[in-house]
């Protein structure tokens, strides 16, 4: 594909991603992941190296399955009632491509209501997607929240 | 103006209200001591502006001109290691009008400058620079005399760095009494006995009152049950209720000055051999036992490998030592608390099994963890209820009279006795007595 087509493929995929995530889709979400994936929210900074720094998220495939197991049952008592979510995703760049994958950046603008509250996020995509057969796959993805230094409320929901 | 969000001077708060303190009184806790912003303003002047709060460890400052702010009740201060190679807390206010000096959470420095009207303090606090300084003429006016204020005590528990802003009161070994045993677990689990601040925190916030953030051994079976069952589906186990009265190895304890914890000790010991089979499996696990069983008598050894460093101790009013992580509490307004998670590193343990201890901190702490963030919304809960009056009182009598007093001076329950409540809140109703 030459570069108009895939930034277009590209961003279809992570509008559908996060079309999923709003709605709290949770199995339709997982199908888009790769089997083996590394998903990275940081904390306290956008770079630095997770073997030595907390994250908000640092979850591999097994850790990611077990916080969507929570998620999906009645007893998550910080998503009952879930939260009602919508968010925009714009600013896509293709940062890096190869045969076999390629890396995009984007930002997204998130409102969340719960609990009569309105809590506004931001952040930063990084995803770096698998070109399979079968359409993307997503190997790596890596969200800089804006406030991620800050005091923040729960974060229970798809980020 | 409008009332609620009126704060009361420290002279007006203390003038305020007749008996605070009688608002717990026999196992009961009056609703308003969680709402009202009187009461909330009294307990700034009483409690966090009297007695020994947590401001950070020693490791987060260990370069001279490192420095964090943080807040000692409604006093920003910064807690830095200044030239001299002194920690100390200062309050982070210039002495001329007031601004902080420091507009950053943490960093290294030689200085702290206002820019307001450009004076300049050193890394000890003494003020160094002020432009013009021929314009106070004739007024008294000394460099001397206009340093950063420093908060009024400094002491430290084994790097645990601790102020008062009050000159007078108990020293903080009279403050921590017994609790420092407790204290030890968590740096002990080193072998080289020290801790490290230094991987970040998660700083989070919910909107309820900071008394909330308590120890209650009684809701973990309830309000965590999705957790145990990722645990237990982890260890390929059915699901069970974790804590029992009828179980021994778990037991609810208090200390003096309102200090308590949720004592697994015993519960922790009895996992020792899976404990060590797991160590076994983690690079550089097998030197940390040898290295534990090297630096501490045996017994010792194996119940601080066993513990993992988790006292789960409550140290009265504003820190924790729960799990990985050194846990503050930071009152904002009455229904509104920031908690931020500090998580330890062990000095002289591999790289992976710190790793792992960051990745089991993540799974239970922080706004996306599992179990604070239940926690966080229950206390919200708890605190939408609580604005209804018509029943305000709060029951926290579970064990009242079942207590046992152990001979080294604890005073300790079954694990759903709210004896770590009454605990705390005696504490907290002896200093709110006190004007």
């Amino acid at each position: 594909m030459n570069t108009p087509d895939i930034l277009r493929a590209v961003e279809q995929f992570i509008f559908l991603e996060a079309k999923h995530m709003d709605a709290h889709d949770f199995d339709r979400w997982l199908e888009l992941w790769d089997s083996e994936l590394s998903y990275w929210v940081p904390c306290n900074a956008d770079e630095g190296d997770p073997k030595r720094s907390v994250a908000l998220i640092y979850d591999d495939r097994g850790q990611l399955e077990d916080r969507l197991m929570r998620l999906k049952g009645k007893q998550a008592f910080a998503q009952t009632p879930r939260s009602r979510l919508m968010r925009v995703v714009s600013n896509a760049v293709i940062e890096g491509q190869s045969a076999t994958e390629v890396v995009v950046s984007s930002v997204f603008s998130l409102g969340e209501w719960r609990s009569n509250h309105e809590t506004h996020w931001f952040g930063r995509n990084l995803h770096t997607l698998r070109i399979t057969s079968d359409g993307f796959r997503i190997r790596q993805k890596k969200v800089m929240l804006l406030n991620n230094d800050g005091p923040m409320p729960n974060l229970t929901f798809l980020i | 103006m409008n009332q609620r969000n009126r704060h009361l001077t420290d002279a007006e708060a203390n003038t305020a209200g007749t008996a605070p303190g009688e608002l717990f009184r026999d196992g009961k806790i009056h609703s308003d001591a969680y709402t009202s912003q009187v009461i909330f303003d009294l307990e700034m002047s009483r409690i966090f502006h009297r007695t020994w709060l947590y401001i950070g460890h020693e490791s987060e400052v260990g370069q001279e001109g490192d420095y964090r702010t943080r807040m000692m009740g409604r006093q920003p201060v910064i807690m830095v290691r200044g030239s001299d190679n002194v920690v100390r807390v200062l309050m982070n206010r210039c002495r001329h009008r007031g601004s902080v000096v420091c507009e950053h959470s943490r960093g290294n420095t030689s200085h702290f400058r206002c820019w307001f009207h450009g004076w300049v303090y050193d890394t000890t606090g003494r003020l160094a620079h002020v432009e013009t300084p021929e314009a106070y003429g004739d007024v008294e006016f000394s460099y001397e005399n206009h340093g950063l204020t420093p908060a009024a005590r400094v002491d430290n528990y084994r790097g645990l760095v601790f102020a008062s802003l009050s000159p007078d009161g108990p020293t903080l070994a009279e403050h921590l009494g017994q609790a420092t045993v407790m204290m030890d677990v968590a740096i002990d689990a080193s072998p080289a006995g020290q801790i490290m601040v230094d991987q970040g925190v998660h700083r989070t916030t919910f909107r309820g009152n900071w008394k909330m953030v308590g120890m209650d051994g009684y809701h973990p079976n309830v309000l965590h049950a999705s957790v145990w069952q990722i645990l237990a589906k982890r260890a390929n186990k059915s699901f069970r209720d974790t804590y029992s009265d009828s179980d021994r190895a778990v037991r609810t304890r208090a200390f003096s000055n309102g200090h308590v914890m949720l004592d697994n000790m015993q519960q922790r010991l009895s996992g020792l051999d899976k404990r060590l089979d797991d160590l076994k499996k983690m690079p550089g696990g097998e030197e940390y036992i040898a290295a534990m069983r090297g630096a501490y008598e045996p017994a010792r050894a194996e119940a601080l490998i066993a513990s993992a460093g988790d006292p789960h101790l409550g140290l009265f009013p504003n820190v924790q030592l729960i799990g990985n992580h050194i846990r503050v509490i930071q009152p904002i307004e009455p229904g509104l608390t920031q908690v931020d998670f500090y998580p330890t590193r062990l000095v002289g343990v591999s790289d992976e099994i710190n790793e792992q201890r960051l990745r089991q901190h993540e799974f239970f702490y922080g706004p996306a963890g599992t179990v604070s963030p239940d926690d966080a919304e229950i206390f919200e809960r708890a605190q939408i209820g609580m604005k209804a009056s018509f029943t305000p009182w709060i029951d926290l009598r579970r064990g009242m009279g079942l207590e046992e007093r152990d001979p080294a001076g604890s005073i300790s329950g079954g694990i759903t006795y709210e004896l770590t409540q009454r605990g705390q809140l005696d504490a907290w109703k002896a200093l709110m007595e006190e004007a």
